[in-house]
């Protein structure tokens, strides 16, 4: 055993560019494949914990202001619950900071504890006066307020100035950049000088003994529905909901990493392999030599093993902790969104299992090329020095001279395939590699794709919000006068009650031309006219319905029917959504007019200068902004996550051609001098060189391409599926033809990059030292 | 005859060594000379073929053939200077293994950018194996495979043609046959350099026969001129082996 290991360390001095080349293709593989399982085991427990510390409420459910609080204490009995909160005041506030507006949901609640939604207050206090606000920590961050800012309420005609006392994390919804309006919470005597009849409502919470499943939560509010007068529940909303919304991004992120973590390992492996197997090739002699000495055929195979599983244990020790820490900040990221006081959180059992895992995988990799050491005849590998090379390359080379290249050039192409193992493993390498560019690229561009859609980029360029006390018809006057105008579309959301769906879905009521709007239609048409809707795929599967089906919606007790023309693409509500015109709404629904309007401006037309006219028109009652098309932060977490993962795998194909090349040149250094003896100039060798790593890389690339391509449109199936939502086929689409050619040859020039060193060496292989030597 | 290999005062030390492999020579070789250069193992025999082909370089002094200052050209220009103007054959042939003997012929000349297949063709017929074109190195015997390097050596009609130990990895029927062909080239008009430790070979063929010892030439027989016999180079040669 002594005598193993010290021919194995022995080596592994002789060859440290190979064992430097192992050390980096596992470090690189375990570290990545080390923070998708941290990240999957560590995100769920955050949200789970949380929950359960702050006493998350299963059910929310949001009455209309004329529903008789005595009736509504009455309704955990009626569903059962073990704990309420409420019925708690609560209004639609609006107010006005640094210029901006915003719109908060706001609970009148006299303090943070209870039995259900525990407020955790993380900086600040809970409010003590009348004039005193508490807003969710995402929601001030996102918006730069801070405690202590002074706010300006505008959606009262009284407009009351009120300062932010406290920030808390509300375990009951998602955090602000991915869910909106958020809630905020005064005092109970404070609301009812801030609101108007028609924008007050109730709100109750509820918390069951053990985790209420999607039909129960139906069936509940089912119930409290019967109990109460037709029309008095105007929404709900349940913890599977919110839990799902602060799940997506980690699921995404996991989902990547994991499906890219698999690609790593395949990529180690096949380099590992590539690397064992040449060197028992060149090593032949040697081998011979070691067994004439006395090592068995196991103490061979233990010799080529060891010098791979010594380094890889090396990048073990060093890339777990490395993928540990790096998961750290995406952990953190969730803990911060939860409120949690983030705790560095690791799993050793896990950290084990992926260093035994790594040791297993790649002595595996090493030990089964190993063994054609093992078995090798002592006389025969001392005698014939290294493994015979076959013809391999031989059609390759016969083709590249009928295309009457240049003889350095054939000859690469002839070495690129003249080890047909080798070649296979080296084109998996940079296969994965160029795969993984192939969704690195893809992928940001389908998610700008949708946040454009969904965002309106280039579409419309102001959004105008108006306080209620100042009529919509004032609004279409200011935004008409404007020179600039050429299309208004106002935007009013309501609720609506659907047979088959748990929670009052969410509707966006357009008025004005939106058939021009960019919103991705999945099937069928925008609707046009009254009575049609569209809708994404997560509420037609849950609804049951189909594009050409009818249903009926009830909003404030009266029922609407309602034709499915088309299917859209929207992330709000995982998919509960429906999209309609404004007229579709009876006209003796209370209280309902558009509140947001989104403008259209020509061509050319100053932003900014449109918005300070619009904005001085009625400087309190109206908010005036440049439309915000930028991308939200979970999304760019998963877009610099992948970028990440596709620079590693790049590198491990990297390492994988260089790794081919070395062994190849080492391989063939007789041939290389009797090149040169001939005539063949240095520039030709390397040449020779590149041209062999060129060959590889462009097949690899090609057949990279519909790989990485089918991969791209995998995970936006998988995200959007996520998400409720069928892929829009735009999404897929892109690419540019230019692009496909590009980015195989750019893998090209990468591998004639990763050529230069051994293409360097090779040219430089002195001519005299080489054929004396034989 | 005019000048066509010039060595002067050539000094080779390889790193480590306390003597040189080369010790002042200088020496001159005339176009369409085949000239032997014999001498023990580690005599330098071989180090000053691989100067005059550009091979390596001199430690000190000058190597020039056909006019050519090998010192003054780079990496570069020797291979272009190999291409162009030397053709070597090596003991062990050094054919490449996965190219078939044609098209190891045809290497240097396509190397140059010249077709050259109709003359790796001649050439394979004029050697004798113009059946084994297609057939690779592991495939053929050893004197098929020499006679392939001879031909990959010939295909650029080279000034210069260098032989080390070409029989050397041969058996006896194999190396009389290699050396033939090297008179018969030599008789027409190749001018040839051989290194051999075999006596017999090199004054078979060799019209001159420079003898190395420790890095210096001790000896510089011209065979044709009456007063220096066969034999007597051959005797020269056992005095030396006996030192």
């Amino acid at each position: 055993m002594r005598a193993i290991l010290v021919k194995a360390v022995a080596d592994l001095r002789r060859r440290r560019v190979q064992a430097a080349v192992i050390f980096l293709t596992v470090l690189l593989a375990i570290a990545t494949g080390t923070m998708a399982l941290t990240l999957m085991s560590q995100t769920r427990d955050p949200y789970q914990a949380a929950f359960d510390a702050q006493k998350g409420a299963h059910l929310q459910v949001s009455f209309h202001a004329s529903t008789d609080p005595q009736l509504l204490a009455t309704t955990p009995g009626i569903i059962g619950a073990s704990a309420a909160g409420g019925p708690y005041p609560a209004t639609t506030l609006e107010f006005k900071h640094a210029g901006q507006r915003f719109n908060v949901e706001t609970f009148g609640r006299d303090n943070p504890a209870g039995d259900v939604e525990v407020l955790k207050v993380t900086s600040g206090r809970w409010a003590q006066t009348n004039d005193e606000i508490v807003l969710t920590r995402s929601f001030s961050e996102l918006n730069k307020i801070s405690i202590g800012d002074r706010i300006k309420v505008v959606s009262v005609s009284t407009a009351p100035t009120l300062t932010v006392v406290g920030e808390v994390v509300d375990i009951d919804e998602g955090s602000a950049d991915l869910s909106s309006p958020q809630h905020s919470w005064m005092l109970r005597s404070a609301v009812p000088a801030l609101t108007t009849p028609e924008l007050s409502y109730y709100v109750m919470v509820y918390r069951f003994g053990t985790d209420p499943t999607s039909t129960q939560l139906k069936g509940d509010v089912d119930r409290i529905r019967a109990s109460l007068p037709p029309g008095s529940i105007s929404g709900s909303i349940n913890y599977l909901l919110i839990r799902n919304i602060f799940n997506i991004t980690n699921q995404i992120v996991t989902s990547v990493l994991a499906a890219f973590s698999v690609f790593a390992l395949a990529a180690t492996v096949a380099t590992v392999a590539t690397l064992v197997t040449g060197i028992v090739i060149s090593a032949y002699r040697e081998i011979g030599i070691m067994r004439a000495v006395g090592f068995t055929p196991a103490g061979v195979v233990g010799v080529f093993a060891l010098q791979v599983v010594l380094p890889a244990l090396v990048a073990c020790l060093v890339g777990i902790p490395a993928g540990t820490l790096l998961s750290q900040p995406l952990l953190a990221n969730s803990s911060h969104a939860l409120g949690l006081a983030f705790v560095p959180s690791f799993s050793i059992p896990l950290d084990l299992m992926l260093l035994a895992g790594g040791l297993v995988v790649v002595s595996l990799a090493a030990t089964l090329p190993a063994l054609r050491a093992g078995l090798l005849k002592p006389i025969t590998a001392i005698s014939i020095a290294s493994a015979p090379r076959g013809t391999s390359g031989r059609w390759l080379r016969r083709l590249a001279g009928r295309l009457r290249l240049p003889r350095a050039v054939i000859l690469g192409f002839g070495d690129a395939f003249a080890r047909p193992l080798r070649t296979v493993l080296t084109l998996v390498t940079v296969l994965l590699g160029v795969a993984t560019v192939v969704v690195a690229v893809g992928l940001p561009r389908s998610f700008e794709l949708i946040n454009n859609s969904e965002t309106g980029a280039g579409n419309y360029q102001v959004v105008v919000n108006r306080s209620n006390a100042f009529p919509d018809g004032d609004v279409m006057r200011i935004l008409n006068a404007q020179p600039e105008t050429t299309r208004v579309v106002a935007i009013d959301g309501e609720n609506i009650a659907v047979s088959g769906i748990a929670d009052p879905v969410n509707t966006r009521l357009f008025r004005g031309d939106s058939s021009r709007l960019s919103y991705e239609i999945i099937a069928g048409r925008w609707f046009n006219g009254p009575g049609e809707v569209l809708a994404p795929a997560g509420f037609l599967r849950d609804a049951h319905v189909k594009i050409g089906d009818t249903f009926t919606g009830s909003l404030y007790g009266q029922n609407l029917q309602l034709r499915v023309v088309g299917e859209v693409y929207d992330i709000s509500n995982l998919g509960h959504e429906l999209f309609m015109d404004y007229a579709t709404l009876p006209s003796s629904i209370p209280n309902s007019t558009p509140g947001t309007y989104w403008v259209t401006l020509r061509p050319g037309a100053d932003v900014n200068a449109y918005i300070q006219r619009v904005a001085a028109a009625q400087p309190d009652l109206i908010d005036v902004q440049a439309n915000n098309t930028s991308i939200i932060g979970p999304v760019k977490i998963i877009d610099s996550v992948l970028l990440a993962i596709a620079a590693v795998l790049v590198l491990i194909g990297i390492g994988g051609v260089f790794n081919m090349l070395l062994l190849n040149t080492r391989e063939r250094i007789r041939d290389t001098a009797t090149l040169k003896a001939v005539g063949m100039s240095p520039r030709q060798v390397m040449v020779m060189v590149a041209a062999s790593a060129a060959l590889l890389a462009l097949v690899a690339g090609v057949m990279a391409m519909p790989l990485g391509l089918e991969l791209h449109r995998v995970l936006n199936d998988v995200i959007s599926t996520s998400t409720g939502n069928d892929t829009p086929p735009s999404v897929y689409g892109v690419f540019n033809p230019l692009e496909l050619v590009a980015i195989p040859l750019l893998g090209v020039a990468v591998a004639v990059a990763a050529a230069l060193i051994p293409g360097r060496w090779a040219a430089r292989t002195n001519v005299v030292e080489v054929l004396h030597a034989e | 005859m005019s000048e066509l290999v010039r060595l002067t005062d050539v000094t080779k030390v390889y790193q480590g060594g306390i003597t040189g492999a080369l010790n002042g020579v200088s020496v001159s070789v005339e176009k369409g000379e085949f000239t032997a250069i014999m001498g023990p193992s580690g005599s330098g025999k071989s180090t000053m073929l691989n100067l005059v082909a550009g091979l390596d370089r001199p430690t000190s002094g000058s190597v020039s053939v056909g006019g050519t200052d090998l010192g003054k050209l780079g990496e570069a220009g020797l291979a272009r200077f190999r291409r162009d103007h030397i053709g070597f054959v090596f003991q062990f042939f050094y054919l490449l293994p996965n190219l078939t003997a044609l098209e190891n012929v045809l290497i240097p000349a396509q190397l140059k950018g010249s077709p050259g297949t109709e003359r790796a063709r001649d050439l394979l017929d004029q050697l004798g194996i113009k059946d084994v074109g297609d057939r690779y190195p592991a495939r053929l015997s050893g004197g098929q495979q020499q006679r392939v390097a001879i031909a990959r050596a010939l295909i650029n009609n080279p000034t210069l043609l260098l032989a080390d130990e070409p029989t050397g990895a041969l058996d006896t029927h194999s190396g009389e046959h290699v050396m033939e062909l090297l008179g018969q080239l030599h008789r027409d008009g190749q001018t040839i350099l051989l290194v051999t430790h075999d006596a017999k070979l090199a004054t078979r063929n060799a019209a001159r026969v420079l003898s190395v010892m420790d890095g210096k030439i001790v000896d510089d027989a011209r065979l044709e001129s009456p007063e220096r016999a066969p034999s007597e180079v051959i005797r020269v040669r056992g005095e030396e082996a006996s030192r």
